[in-house]
């Protein structure tokens, strides 16, 4: 029988086989698949795939695309979240809302995707609704809010799901962080609500959130299920652009995908190093 | 600007607060007014803005003993209750290890790698190990994607149990004359069951909610009710894409419900 510190070490090992030997050993298959040398169509080593970056296009459109979902997720989800709390402290405290801001995380994101697509499509309900008052002639004639190039409908559909969870974090630090106690004393000393709120309230919550804003910013960047319903073939979020050109039937395909998949995993976790070094110096 | 009150005191209901609440209750309650009309909606067309009529016929077919809805419910119950007790329980333990290790930080650090990375660009790289191991399109090679995120997530959720207080607790314990296995049943496990609680809940979740890491790493063969309600979207049967999603949203709920003590007393 093996003696505990012995068996302790054999777990860990195990664990750390798991954590991080698959995904760095799937990183590593990736970068030997870009270069021609694995895969099913593996012909010895070539730059090929690495080349055609420079006339292939697709990866950049994806990556700039999902920035700007992802950057205007957070920024809307965040905005609506420090509006509820410094404007409606009262309300936030009053039944039903602490237990109804939970609701919206019941929602996996994929009905809410599948939700906001029989909302606001052409032939949605808000379509119909505008056709029975007489304010649009037909599916036509509502404007374009999920399958269309800015993904609003995207953006909508994290927005529901990221405000919710930000107003319960941002309420909860308020509350540890004893930001009404701040208050008072801000007021005792001649600040305005307005001076408390933009030069005490929203720095503290902001930067005690900001891992956690970091991660959901990271998690939108990556997100798959809603812009698979919500979007268009182009321009394609990170994660359906790279699953999409792994699915396809064409073999040849494969080394593009697996260098697709390296540079976007290698990008996530350099994105990460930095966004948590920054966040840790400018920590309170 | 006006003075808006920023305390914790509760002044009478103003009409602003009546108004965001209620505008909130109807944002939060509208999504499943919406899946229950269209799951009683054989066919609902444009322009009607309710259904001409209304049948309950996709939901009594639930009980049918072939319903491949029912099946699918069955299948994710049962891959995420599996994932949860198999997360938890490994995960209590490697935190147990990880507090006793030589650089408990490294292996903290280490546990962050799967959640870097999006569930479907980890199924990715993974992909060509699971086929290898010829676990592609079965049950046993989506538990294995599943639970490389879940166990990590339960090991540093359950990481904060295993303080110097909770290992004098089970000395004492062992002084006092209990064996290995009673102070594990009659001390430690009582302790830390809220955290237990918790990371089961949220690895159920986890792998409940799970979309993408599933249907790549099934190819499409393991049909959960995330996959059934793509499927059904795909097909344009937005009924049974609605009586799936509802399916979906029932054991979250429950959780909710159960936890919602816990929860609520947190937030006060």
């Amino acid at each position: 029988m093996l003696s505990k510190p012995r068996s302790s070490k054999l777990l860990l090992g195990l664990y750390g086989l798991l954590v991080a030997g698959l995904p760095l050993a799937g990183l590593c298959y990736a970068l030997l698949g870009s270069l021609g040398l694995v895969g099913p169509l593996a012909a010895g080593f070539t730059g090929r795939y690495w080349r055609a970056l420079g006339t292939d296009t697709g990866l950049l459109q994806a990556a700039l695309f999902s920035l700007w979902v992802a950057g205007a997720s957070l920024a809307l989800a965040g905005g609506l979240a420090l509006a509820l709390v410094l404007g409606a402290q009262a309300t936030l405290r009053r039944r039903p809302l602490p237990t109804l801001l939970y609701v919206p995380l019941l929602m996996p994101a994929l009905v809410m995707g599948f939700y906001l697509f029989q909302l606001l499509s052409g032939a949605g309900w808000l379509s119909r609704l505008s056709f029975g008052l007489g304010l649009t002639p037909g599916v036509e004639g509502f404007p374009e809010l999920v399958q269309d190039a800015a993904g609003v409908g995207i953006i909508m559909a994290h927005v529901l799901l990221l405000f919710p969870f930000f107003t319960l974090l941002f309420q909860a630090i308020y509350q540890e962080s004893r930001l009404a106690d701040y208050y008072q004393l801000a007021q005792t000393l001649g600040a305005r609500p307005g001076q408390f709120r933009w030069r005490v309230a929203v720095p503290v919550l902001l930067r005690r959130a900001a891992p956690t804003l970091l991660l959901s910013g990271i998690a939108t960047l990556g997100a798959y299920d809603i812009p698979l319903l919500l979007g268009r073939p182009y321009p394609q979020m990170l994660s359906v652009y790279i699953a999409t050109r792994l699915q396809r039937f064409d073999l040849r395909e494969l080394p593009a995908a697996y260098l697709a998949g390296f540079l976007v995993a290698v990008g996530l976790l350099g994105l990460i190093l930095v966004l948590t070094r920054l966040t840790r110096r400018h920590a309170l | 600007m006006r003075s808006k009150p920023l305390t914790g005191t509760s002044p009478p209901r103003s009409a602003r607060s009546i108004f965001l609440t209620a505008a909130l209750v109807l944002l939060f309650a509208l999504p499943f007014v919406l899946l229950a009309l269209l799951a009683v909606a054989p066919a609902w067309r444009f322009p009607a803005a309710l259904p001409a009529a209304y049948s309950l016929r996709a939901l009594r077919d639930l009980l049918a003993a072939d319903n491949e809805l029912l099946a699918g419910l069955g299948r994710s119950v049962l891959l995420a209750s599996v994932v949860a007790s198999v997360a938890t329980a490994s995960g209590f333990w490697l935190a147990r290890a990880i507090a006793r290790a030589a650089r408990p930080g490294r292996w903290e650090a280490l546990s962050y790698l799967p959640y870097a990375l999006p569930p479907v660009l980890l199924a990715v790289l993974i992909q060509p190990f699971i086929i290898r191991l010829r676990l592609s399109g079965s049950v046993g090679g989506v538990l294995l994607g599943l639970l490389l995120i879940a166990v990590p997530f339960a090991t540093l959720l359950l990481r904060s149990f295993w303080t110097q207080q909770a290992r004098e607790y089970e000395q004492l314990a062992r002084t006092l004359g209990c064996t290995p296995r009673q102070a594990l049943w009659q001390v430690l496990l009582p302790l830390a069951w809220p955290l237990l609680r918790t990371a089961l809940f949220q690895t159920f979740l986890l792998a409940w909610f799970d979309f993408g890491l599933t249907n790549l790493l099934s190819v499409g063969k393991v049909r959960t009710l995330t996959v059934q309600v793509f499927t059904y979207v795909g097909e344009a049967n937005a009924q049974l894409a609605a009586v799936a999603s509802l399916l979906l949203l029932l054991p979250p709920a429950l959780l909710l419900w159960a936890n919602k003590r816990a929860l609520l007393r947190k937030a006060d």
